[in-house]
């Protein structure tokens, strides 16, 4: 017993190690994850030291930390809300730190690398922001005495609708400074201990013979003696579940509503202010980068611990007690005597006969003309990474990613920024096959598998992922047994890999920048056809990588058109393309497109033409009519 | 054994009143016996459609003359700085607001449709001057907390009644409606100066899509694909005001403040006016704050014209319709609507209007488990009310046709004040034209001297539907000893109104906090169960929860319901049983078990 504690302090010590390594690495990396305090100090001295960076407060969260926005781009081009945008957003699930870290050291190699040629192409000629820390109150959760992942922000949520908020939080009740699963034997228990890894836990099949010998809950008591255990803990909004496109309605971590929270809002009203964002990309703890969508433009099930999972489920049924049951004597239901179905009760009547199932529904999946761009990306993600294999990536319902393809039109990603060593075994995405962002059941563990897999994949890559079952003697319960997943360790690095995957990461934005659409005037043609009439045409070329806008962009209405303009008096122009023309979607690699007027004008003058996309910059041309 | 029964002590016991006809009281009956009608305390006119700030200052005055009972703010700022006026209408003297199930009344979330505002006025009014007067109104504005914002939109509102009437649907957040990077720069114009966005007309003999009417020459008739016609209309009056070659192709705003809200909320292409995100709108999101805050609103009406129309939730039928217990509870205030509101119908909004994704009705049903109806007050068949007349309508050669009927009621009714007569033009863009046509009170709105009846049969509904919020009372208690110093109380829990505490559809979204049902005192509780069956001895439901002096009720209490709790409970002493709801009050009974 003494001996098995020792070993397990060891293996937590040098995970600790491994997470708080010394900074210093490299050119004034950081190899140490930061709080609040250090992570703004970080970020202001990257800053402060360079004149092609900004950074601004974009909001103040309930525990009093700023929103910060980074904004990257040489200044002495054109304005640079007016460039290509690539939108960078880190943190929004409070557990995963290395977002933040891989956005602080993206934008240190860009600005220490602006030398480099393509690095320097995309500081002149598009603009980056970047959103480091999205949640910097959860994010604090990973300072604190006592660990646990904490993915939401810090909004009082009362979980368990009873009318009290955060009463019952878990507890580190062995003192091991963090809070794991305690599992209790329980002939009536639904778990049973995962042959294939005696730490693993999976829910016992009837069907095959199995039995459950335990109950699962989440380390600590029942504080509010409701029975449940750990059911309405602090906080808070999962702010990666808060957005708009299949957002998960009624579900507590989800918010009150979409965009309900102050760093949602930030984020969302930036976006929508700077339709220039022609990319965006997250750091976070969903995926659609290293393994893109498949050819139905469905996401890769999700590949989640099954452990948590159990847990939560412990006070599922919190929910269904205190419901009564309607039907029964005559004091219940509606009085007066009209039950449903009566031949007095009217109802509500027909009007129009509207078809129900009438009406645009919201796309679900990447369609198929926008496919091979997502694959092109992750192609290019996965050759500058070198990352295969995420270790794990959840469903992405209310993800900010999602709203990013799916309502703001432009092509989007997610990434959990670091990856595991390929094994064929660890390759494989686990969870059902085909089960798409809106397909799976949020919060329900995968069933058919347990965590025996990702603890083989992870201890593969020298991550000591576990606190093992020790024996505790619980107040309420009894003789049961605590361990676990250690927090942030299964959704951080080891600190120590911060600095080259932030490399690699400054590396592969400067690449993706490179590929975004960018438009310019390529070539102007005046024909006079004499007695004061010209004949211009312009022709417009995107030298992007990426169309000027995606098949979805256009599908939502949500990416303006390229269009010119010819800045003549509307009753010069006598026959063409109207005074303002939108000149369609000009796919990347050089494609054209042209537009021509007839205008009435004297020789000699100068007409302007003005190029105006939203997403691929502007550009103006003079022509001289002769 | 021992039997006693104690009437329960309720925190309203001095006030239960059965609802009509029922239990006519004495000040009523004196009422009616009255000979003469005695002056209005405010005397105030209804026949004019109000400036956001003329409603300011007549709320400002009504608070002045009743100060005990209304309290005049705001619960938020317009996007154009104008105050979203709020009138509270609470008798403190019955309790505290929260305490009180609370009606919120509002109108106007489109600009144009103006009359639902006069309609809030009235009912303060109403409320007011008859309060001393009538002991059912009395009892209504003592029994509840009305919450009426008249003007949800007071932008568009201001933008609709000084300006010309043209897109004045809108909110006036700007939008980049044309996506050229500019905000709002390109409106209607009103280019004959006479204050009406009139449409255009042009003639071009043979080659038109419409031709005059052959009895009225004001009228324009689209003629059949395979006809031509002499005229083409062109639009809005109006101006390429950016000189990008589009006539008002960017008018202000350029969104729906009713599908801002976040239920079934859905991106613009799939909702037009949605505009981006729920609640991005300060009109909407103030709203939202207001029910964040307001948790005993159990009731909402939003007035919107025109149709005739007792609207329910959902706007969609894409998630189905609600659980039948809640549908029963729409359905009876709907159907008592139809009754008092001839030329209404009672309609699922997407069945009977059109489908409303993000709609505030579906916003306060599934977000906040508020029984929510939208009204399209006036119906065009309000103008010919007589079955001779509609009859009249059917007949070819009668100057009321359905075609010129609008035009007759103007000439001969109104005296021509609606319709502005076709007259030539010379457009800068498209030469010579004639303009003409309904200025903004030609329809939707209703003529202002039948203002009286819309406004009343409205707010009567509505007032209808305040009064089925739940309401809870305590009924009987009873206490009999088991023997062994065990005790058997049972206690008779009552809402005595058609709406539950918490809709079955707001159980499923946790809109609602759970009834609570507490117990103070001096004795141990052994058991709690719910009596199945209140006139048959026999089966309890036993309340499987922990903390039996907290018993959480999640299901709420049904409409005109009484449910007993049974408790089994050891000593003796005082026992203080309480149920706290979130919309229908919280009420107490005290038990001296003995």
């Amino acid at each position: 017993m003494i001996i098995r504690f020792s070993r397990v302090t060891e293996g937590l010590a040098l995970v600790v190690a491994l997470l708080l390594a010394t900074p210093g690495l490299g050119a004034g990396q950081v190899a140490s994850y930061l709080d609040f305090d250090g992570f703004t100090r970080e970020l202001r001295a990257v800053v402060g030291a360079s004149n092609l960076a900004t950074m601004e407060s974009l909001g103040t969260t309930l525990g009093g930390r700023n929103v910060w926005m980074v904004r990257v781009g040489d200044p002495s081009g054109a304005p640079l809300d007016e460039r290509p945008g690539v939108l960078v957003v880190g943190n929004l699930e409070g557990d995963h730190l290395v977002g933040s870290q891989l956005a602080l050291e993206a934008i240190r190699y860009l600005l220490n690398n602006s030398a480099n040629e393509a690095v320097k192409a995309a500081l002149s000629d598009r603009v980056f922001y970047f959103f480091p820390r999205l949640n910097p109150d959860g994010a604090e959760a990973m300072f604190t005495p006592v660990k646990m992942n904490r993915r939401t922000n810090t909004r009082p949520w009362d979980e368990d609708n009873d009318g009290r908020t955060d009463e019952d939080g878990p507890e580190d009740l062995n003192g091991d400074g963090y809070i794991t699963v305690m599992r209790v034997p329980d002939p009536a228990g639904r778990y049973m201990i995962d042959p294939s890894d005696a730490r693993a836990m999976k829910r016992a099949d009837p069907s095959k013979g199995e039995s459950g010998r335990f109950t699962l809950y989440w380390e600590g008591t029942d504080n509010d003696g409701d029975g449940f255990i750990n059911e309405d803990g602090p906080g808070g909004v999962d702010l990666d579940r808060n957005f708009q496109h299949a957002y998960p309605y009624w579900e507590g971590d989800a918010g009150p509503h979409m965009v309900s929270e102050v760093e949602t809002r930030a984020l969302m009203d930036f976006t929508l202010a700077h339709r220039n964002i022609a990319v965006i990309i997250t750091f976070g703890e969903t995926d659609n980068l290293v393994t893109p969508p498949d050819a139905k433009g469905v996401l890769a099930g999700a590949k989640v611990q099954a452990l948590p999972g159990f847990a939560d489920a412990s006070h599922a049924e919190i929910f269904t007690s205190g419901v009564a049951s309607r039907g029964g004597g005559p004091g219940r239901g509606s009085g007066g005597g009209r039950g449903g179905g009566t031949s007095d009760l009217r109802g509500a009547q027909p009007g129009r006969d509207n078809d129900p199932s009438s009406g645009v529904r919201p796309a679900m999946t990447v369609a198929p003309q926008d496919q091979v761009y997502f694959k092109a990306v992750s192609d290019a993600y996965k050759r500058i990474t070198g990352i295969e294999t995420v270790p794990m990536h959840r469903d992405a319902k209310g993800a900010f990613f999602q709203y990013g393809y799916f309502q703001f039109g432009v092509p989007s990603f997610s990434t959990a920024g670091w990856g595991l060593p390929s094994a064929d075994a660890a390759s494989q995405p686990r969870g059902r096959a085909g089960a798409g962002a809106g397909a799976a059941v949020p919060g329900a563990p995968d069933e058919s598998k347990g965590d025996a897999s990702l603890l083989a994949d992870l201890e593969r890559a020298g991550i000591q992922p576990f606190s093992a079952w020790t024996r505790y003697q619980h107040p309420e319960l009894g003789a049961l047994e605590i361990g676990g997943f250690l927090p942030y360790v299964t959704h951080n690095p080891p600190a120590d890999q911060l600095p080259a995957l932030g490399l690699k990461h400054g590396e592969f934005l400067a690449e993706l920048a490179g590929m975004l659409p960018r438009v310019r005037i390529a070539r102007t043609e005046v024909t006079a056809l004499g007695g004061g009439v010209f004949s211009i045409t312009v022709e417009v070329e995107n030298s992007g990588f990426l169309p000027t806008s995606l098949r979805h962009g256009q599908t939502s209405r949500s990416v303006g058109p390229t269009f010119l303009q010819i800045k003549v008096d509307d009753d010069d122009i006598l026959s063409g393309a109207a005074k303002t023309t939108p000149v369609g979607v000009l796919a990347g690699s050089g494609s054209r497109e042209e537009a021509t007027w007839v205008i009435r004008g004297r020789e000699g003058a100068t007409v302007a033409i003005a190029l105006h996309s939203q997403k691929s910059g502007r550009d103006t041309a003079t022509i001289v009519l002769k | 054994m021992r039997s006693i029964r104690i009437l329960a002590a309720t925190s309203f016991a001095a006030l239960i009143v059965t609802a009509l006809p029922a239990g006519r009281s004495d000040a009523l009956l004196a009422q009616q016996m009255r000979g003469s009608d005695p002056p209005h305390t405010l005397d105030l006119t209804w026949d004019r459609w109000l400036s956001h700030e003329e409603i300011g200052q007549r709320m400002e005055l009504m608070a002045k003359t009743w100060p005990e009972l209304l309290t005049f703010s705001s619960i938020g700022t317009s996007y154009g700085g104008r105050k979203l006026w709020l009138m509270t209408i609470n008798n403190p003297d019955t309790g505290p607001e929260l305490g009180k199930a609370g009606m919120y009344i509002e109108a106007d979330v489109h600009g144009n449709e103006v009359q639902g505002s006069e309609v809030c006025l009235y009912t303060i009014w109403y409320l007011m001057e008859n309060y001393a007067r009538n002991p059912e109104i009395k009892r209504l504005v003592d029994e509840r907390v009305f919450y009426i914002v008249p003007t949800i939109n007071p932008d568009g509102r201001d933008f609709f009644l000084y300006g010309t009437g043209a897109a004045a649907r809108t909110g006036h957040v700007p939008l980049d409606s044309d996506g050229d990077g500019v905000f709002d720069e390109d409106g209607p114009d009103d280019l004959n100066g006479n204050g009406v966005i009139e449409q255009i007309r042009k003639y071009v003999p043979g080659e038109g899509t419409h031709r005059l009417h052959p009895r009225d020459p004001r009228i324009m008739e689209a003629v059949a694909p395979w006809e031509k016609g002499d005229w083409v209309l062109l639009g809005q009056e109006g101006l390429d005001n950016d000189g990008d070659g589009l006539v008002n192709e960017d008018p202000p705003g350029g969104y729906d403040g009713n599908r801002n809200y976040g239920a079934d909320w859905q991106p613009e292409y799939v909702q037009s006016g949605s505009n981006d995100y729920p609640f991005r709108n300060p009109e909407s999101r103030a709203t939202q704050d207001f029910f964040a805050t307001h948790p005993n609103v159990a009731g909402l009406q939003t007035y919107h014209n025109a149709a005739g129309m007792i609207l329910r939730p959902p706007g969609s039928a894409w998630e189905g319709d609600y659980p039948a217990v809640d549908i029963r509870v729409y359905d009876e205030i709907g159907e008592q609507g139809e009754r008092i509101l001839p030329w209404f119908n009672y309609h699922i909004t997407w069945q009977g209007l059109y489908t409303i994704h993000g709609g505030s009705t579906d916003w306060a049903n599934d977000g906040h488990g508020i029984v929510a109806f939208l009204n399209e007050l006036w119906n065009e068949g309000q103008y010919f009310q007589s079955p001779l007349l509609t009859g009249q309508q059917e007949d070819p050669r009668s100057p009321i046709t359905r075609d010129r009927s609008r035009f007759f009621f103007d000439d001969f009714l109104e005296f021509g004040e609606n319709f502005v007569e076709w007259a030539p033009f010379d457009h800068p863009q498209y030469g010579k034209v004639e303009m003409g046509g309904w200025n903004k009170f030609g329809s939707r709105i209703n003529p202002r001297f039948m203002s009286m009846e819309v406004f009343h049969r409205n707010m009567a509904f509505t007032l209808y539907h305040a009064d089925q919020m739940p309401l809870m009372r305590m009924g009987e208690t009873t206490v009999e000893s088991l023997g062994g110093g065990m005790y058997k109380v049972r206690v008779d829990i009552r809402n005595e109104r058609l709406i539950p505490t918490i809709m079955a559809r707001a159980v499923t979204t946790k809109a609602v906090r759970p009834d609570i049902l507490t117990v103070e005192g001096d004795v141990e509780i052994v058991a709690a169960g719910w009596v199945q069956d209140r006139n048959r001895p026999g089966r309890t439901d036993l309340v499987d929860q922990e903390k039996l002096d907290r018993i959480l009720v999640r299901s709420g209490h049904p409409g005109r319901t009484t449910r007993t709790i049974e408790y089994l409970v050891r000593g003796t002493g005082t026992m203080k049983v309480t149920y706290s709801t979130a919309k229908g009050g919280t009420v107490s009974a005290s038990v001296t078990v003995r």
